[in-house]
C-alpha cells in the first residue's frame, strides 16, 4: 500500500515539475516575438558580418566560396 | 489496495489528455468578431467539424490557414464546419491576420485568451487540429501545419464522415 502510494506521489509529482520546466508550445509567443530572434534585425546582422569580415580580412569565413581577400 | 488502484485509474483519467476515439472537450468560447457573443460546442452537434487551435505568431498556422479558407468553400457548413479557436494574447493580432486571409469571414473564428482548450487538449505543439464527427468524438489529431497533401486525406475522411 506505502509503495503504490510513494509511486503515485512520485508520478504525480514528477508530472508537475516537468510542467514548471517546460514552455508548452501555446505559451510560446512572446518567444515567436522578432525580437527575441538571435538577429532582429536581419539587414543590421549582414551589415555587421560584411564589416567584421573585411576587419578581419577573412571572407569566405563564413561560406563555402570567396578567397579571403575582403574585397566583396 | 482496491482503493489505490481506483485512485490511479481515477487520476490518469482526470488529467490524460482526449485522444481519438475520446469525447472531444466541451467549451464555450467568445466568437473571434464578437466578443458579446458566445459559442458553446453544443451547437456544433450534428456536424463534422475541424476544430484548429492557433496563434497569428505561429508560422504553421500562417501557413495552413488559406488552405483552410479553400477547404470550407467546398462544403457547406451544416454539413462541416472549421472552427478556429485563436490563443493570441491580444485578439488584435489574429483579427489582423484573418482579415488578410479570409476576407469573406467564411470561417468559424472563436477567441480562447484563456488558452482553455490547448490546455485541455495538452496540445503538443501549434497549430493542433481535432477532427470531430457528428457525435462529438474525436477521429484524427493533427499537430502541426497540414499541407496540400495532408488536406487531401483530411477531404476523404470528411467525405467518409459525411457519407458521400
Amino acid at each position: 500500500m506505502k509503495t503504490i502510494i510513494i509511486v503515485f506521489l512520485a508520478l504525480y509529482m514528477s508530472g508537475c515539475s516537468q510542467k514548471l520546466v517546460r514552455v508548452m508550445p501555446y505559451e510560446k509567443e512572446y518567444f515567436a516575438q522578432d525580437k527575441m530572434s538571435l538577429s532582429p534585425i536581419p539587414e543590421q546582422s549582414e551589415q555587421e558580418g560584411h564589416v567584421f569580415l573585411i576587419r578581419e580580412a577573412s571572407a569566405g569565413g563564413n561560406s563555402s566560396f570567396q578567397g579571403g581577400c575582403g574585397c566583396r | 489496495m482496491k482503493k489505490s488502484i481506483i485512485l490511479i485509474a481515477l487520476s490518469v483519467a482526470l488529467f490524460g489528455a482526449p485522444r481519438v476515439g475520446d469525447k472531444a472537450v466541451e467549451f464555450t468560447l467568445a466568437s473571434l468578431y464578437n466578443q458579446t457573443h458566445f459559442v458553446k460546442s453544443d451547437s456544433f452537434q450534428g456536424r463534422v467539424i475541424l476544430l484548429n487551435l492557433w496563434a497569428s505568431w505561429c508560422s504553421g498556422c500562417q501557413e495552413e490557414m488559406p488552405l483552410f479558407v479553400k477547404l470550407q468553400k467546398e462544403y457547406p457548413k451544416e454539413k462541416f464546419e472549421i472552427v478556429l479557436s485563436s490563443i493570441d494574447n491580444k485578439i488584435q493580432g489574429a483579427l489582423d491576420f484573418l482579415a488578410e486571409v479570409d476576407k469573406e469571414k467564411s470561417l468559424t473564428s472563436l477567441y480562447d485568451g484563456d488558452k482553455k482548450l490547448p490546455k485541455a487538449y495538452r496540445c503538443p505543439g501549434m497549430p493542433s487540429s481535432f477532427l470531430i464527427d457528428k457525435d462529438g468524438k474525436i477521429v484524427e489529431v493533427y499537430v502541426g501545419s497540414l499541407d496540400e497533401e495532408a488536406m487531401k486525406e483530411l477531404k476523404e475522411k470528411i467525405k467518409a464522415l459525411l457519407g458521400v
